[in-house]
């Protein structure tokens, strides 16, 4: 390492960390594979070339544990002990895997990786493994000059080449006639070139080599060759591959170019080669940009986009002052055009950022593994959708709440095979995660068929917790009531346990979900099991808005939200308990006067109000503004965080003329507003 | 003999104030303000300063002027606290001041280290008292003394 700078090193350390990631990703998955299918050879092949891959890059970079690590769990990796250990191999596999995150986080903060030595020993014992056949079978093809000679020839006319080695097996009754056996055999499926050893000699042969021109397929060959009872082991190679090969290899190893690129020359693999090589091709095709870059890039944007609006609304006065003029209609088609190509440059850009769900959903399967293994539960694991595309920045947050509703849903949700045996479900539970696009939005679920969550019984709770009274708790319907449990405070769980118990509740999830403008809405069945289901934004960057005035001032909300806009007057508006409320065709729709949020208070207006209807999860509010100002693009900006936090406010914009724009977080906003009497707000207020 | 010490000064009622010219982005005229809902009180609102959206402090407001009088020389003074970039509305603002290290000196010691004092320290220039501003202090919530309280105390203390 001491060759590289030390910036160049750094760098390479970060492309190891992600590609790392990458390769214990693999192993996750390989590892569960084959533990359903244990001794499977082409999955062992699979994770022998992770664990090879890794083991080579972690060198690289100087982590020398881990290379050793990786070292030893590759020398257990073979066909023999993975057909003769079973299951234990993808035990070692999965352990490993996780010792090597575990190493690779100590690397990344700069500390000394442990040992793990429990995991030492699981690869030691299968080391131990009994084992069929343990000598590699690996013929040399040390060809004389005269037989390259001759191999070239043949190749220059086009014919194929094969190297071909055979064993004899040892228990052959007939080893001195094997030599002769095989060349019959040799001569029927093609030309022998050349024959090692080429006659009979004292000691019986226990290897026979040869080159072979032939005309038939290495597959047809391999088989003829398989004279039973005579001949143990076959290897069959593409000797001589091109024309231009010729006598002059400087190198006679090199004779064989299949045999140049195999790994460790106990692992004749060709095929796998071949696959390694097309997995090559599509990696040189993908960049790996950071994120920051096209952040800057889509900021560019952005500032693009409000330097457009302000050119709109200069060409507008324009057309008002000479609306005949010709120049006006010119930078009218002018401008419409730049419109139509900022539209494509934005979507460009906004799809760079786009990453498909299945980067966050495939963590999955190995944590409801190992939840379920060590709570003794069966689950089946569906991922559904893992296509649909996310904002990266909206993928990374939802890591954690997903995997803690994943979590809930085994330590919680499902039951134990005999409790469900009892109620006549099968014993296997399964969990579904499933991502598809909803008009702007991503919608991610997670159901199972579990147990699913007592209503009555979270009623109690929140009444015993002090969170709601005996009154409001019954005006609650179901859908309010289970929306208690995403409030602070609140555990279903009885107990709590290794896996849940880490004091992180649903409100944490409630929390990363506000932030990002998305909503949850639970649905559950007693005894049938229950379903999660996040609502997000596709984006966070641009989004398209209404825009409307309260008290004079300028706001808007995201026009996804809004299903409808309506007029109506004060006589329509009636009041429900503490709720302001107006018929909507057959509903009642709770109404939110935003001039509360301004000025503090609100007072009935005359003439006609303009209602905006607005979706919050599975329900319909009212916003009562002043005036509607229309619609348009807007790109987010955030608040300060630091200086400014507020949840009432998703970010502001700059409007064309350069006035600041405020977007309301609608859901924050009718939970605060949406109550007739603002002194007497309650505990309650956040379930609305 | 030490560098001397650029300060932006800047006048709130009769008193003069100072910050270092490393944490002054710009000086700009008042414009639009938009008032942010739910946000701590000596927040003002949010500006549009070519594109970025950025808080705004009344430090008039905030140093306890009861009606800070609007007029042509009020300005916003864009400071950088914590990173960020802040703006602060003042009366006025116009000179850079140049002073010697050692005309710096501790805040007296009647303001002491009080929660409510933003004082980081005060110079004399030309007979002049400028107290300089903690920008940091000024950012936390909670009432901060007034100005003329400050400008007394530091003219016994000193």
């Amino acid at each position: 390492m001491s060759f590289f700078s030390e910036d160049r090193a750094n760098e390479l350390r970060t492309i190891f960390f992600e590609s790392a990631q990458e390769l214990l990703q693999a192993l996750n998955e390989q590892g569960m594979r084959l533990e359903k299918q244990p001794g499977n050879p082409e999955i062992v092949r699979e994770i022998r070339r992770a664990v090879h891959t890794l083991k080579g890059d972690s060198a690289a970079c100087g982590y020398r544990e881990l290379s050793e690590f990786a070292h030893a769990l590759e020398d257990v990796l073979t066909d023999e002990i993975a057909a003769s250990a079973g299951a234990s191999v993808a035990e070692t596999v999965l352990a490993s895997a996780d010792s090597f995150e575990s190493m690779l986080t100590a690397y990344r903060r700069s500390e000394q990786p442990s040992s793990y030595p429990a995991v030492r020993v699981m690869i030691e014992q299968l080391r131990g493994t009994p084992v069929a056949e343990v000598t590699p079978f690996a013929p040399e093809f040390a060809w004389t000059e005269y037989d390259r000679l001759l191999i070239s020839q043949h190749a220059v006319r086009g014919q194929n080449v094969y190297n071909v080695g055979l064993e004899i097996d040892p228990q052959c009754a007939m080893r001195s006639a094997a030599l002769q056996l095989v060349r019959n055999v040799l001569e029927e499926v093609g030309t022998p070139l050349a024959i090692h050893p080429s006659e009979e000699t004292a000691e019986p042969p226990s290897v026979i080599e040869s080159a072979l021109a032939s005309h038939h397929p290495r597959e047809w060959i391999e088989k003829k060759c398989h004279v039973p009872g005579v001949v143990s082991r076959i290897v069959v190679q593409q000797s001589v591959a091109s024309a231009q090969e010729t006598i002059e290899t400087p190198v006679p190893s090199q004779a064989t170019p299949a045999n140049v690129e195999v790994p460790a020359p106990n692992q004749p693999e060709p095929e796998a080669l071949h696959k390694q090589s097309t997995s090559l091709t599509n990696v040189e095709n993908i960049l790996r940009v950071e994120a920051e870059r096209i952040d800057a890039v889509l900021d560019l944007v952005g500032e693009l986009i409000i330097a457009k609006s302000m050119f709109q609304a200069a060409v507008s006065d324009f057309g008002r002052r000479f609306p005949k003029d010709a120049l006006y209609h010119r930078l009218h088609d002018a401008l419409g055009l730049q419109s139509q190509v900022m539209q494509k440059l934005q979507r460009s850009v906004m799809k760079i950022r786009m990453v498909p769900v299945e980067q966050l959903f495939r963590r999955f399967p190995r944590i409801v593994r190992d939840l379920s293994k060590q709570e003794g539960k069966q689950v089946d694991l569906v991922l559904e959708g893992e296509n649909t595309d996310l904002d990266k920045s909206i993928l990374d947050a939802l890591a954690e709440p997903l995997a803690h509703m994943v979590r809930n849903a085994v330590d919680h949700g499902i039951e134990m095979p005999d409790e469900r045996q009892l109620m006549g479900k099968s014993e296997r539970a399964t969990i579904v995660l499933k991502a598809y696009h909803l008009g702007n939005n991503v919608v991610i679920e997670v159901s199972d068929d579990g147990r699913g969550i007592d209503v009555e019984r979270v009623r109690a709770k929140a009444i015993e917790r002090g969170m709601i009274s005996l009154e409001e708790a019954a005006l609650l319907d179901d859908s309010e009531t289970l929306k208690l449990i995403l409030e602070p405070g609140f555990s279903t769980a009885e107990q709590v346990t290794e896996v849940s118990g880490r004091g992180v509740g649903m409100d944490v999830v409630k929390g990363v979900i506000d932030r990002m403008k998305g909503t949850i809405s639970i649905q559950a069945n007693r005894g049938s099991g229950s379903r999660f289901r996040l609502n997000l934004p596709l984006t966070l960057a641009i989004i398209k808005a209404l825009l409307f005035r309260v008290s004079e001032r300028l706001f808007a909300v995201p026009l996804t939200s809004v299903l409808e806009i309506m007029r109506a007057s004060e006589k329509d508006v009636h009041v429900v308990g503490q709720h302001e409320v107006m018929q909507l065709r057959e509903e009642v729709l709770p109404l939110v006067r935003l001039e509360r949020m301004v000025n503090g208070t609100a007072s009935e207006r005359e003439g006609k109000l303009f209602v905006v209807v607005v979706g919050v999860g599975d329900r319909k509010f009212g916003l009562i503004v002043d005036r509607l100002v229309g619609e348009q693009e807007l790109v987010l900006k955030a608040l300060d965080d630091q200086f400014m936090s507020t949840e009432m406010v998703n970010g502001a914009s700059v409007l064309g003329d350069g006035r600041v724009v405020l977007i309301l977080n609608v859901p924050v906003a009718v939970e605060r507003f949406g109550r007739a009497d603002s002194a007497n707000r309650s505990s309650l207020e956040a379930s609305a | 003999m030490a560098k001397e010490v650029q300060i932006v000064g800047f006048r709130i009622g009769r008193e003069d104030f100072g910050i270092p010219i490393e944490r002054v982005h710009e000086i700009v005229r008042p414009m639009a303000i938009t008032a942010v809902p739910d946000t701590p009180d000596h927040i003002e609102g949010v500006i549009n300063l070519r594109g970025k959206i950025v808080p705004v402090v009344d430090l008039r407001k905030r140093f306890g002027e009861k009606q800070p009088a609007g007029n042509r020389k009020n300005r916003i003074v864009v400071a950088e606290i914590n990173g960020r970039q802040v703006g602060l509305l003042v009366d006025t603002a116009s000179e850079v001041l140049k002073l010697a290290p050692d005309a710096i000196e501790d805040p007296p010691q009647a303001l002491g280290d009080e929660a409510s004092s933003y004082v980081r320290g005060v110079a004399k220039f030309n007979g002049r008292l400028i107290i300089l501003v903690d920008l940091e202090r000024i950012m936390r919530e909670g009432d901060l003394r007034r100005v003329s309280e400050i400008a007394d105390l530091s003219a016994t203390g000193t």
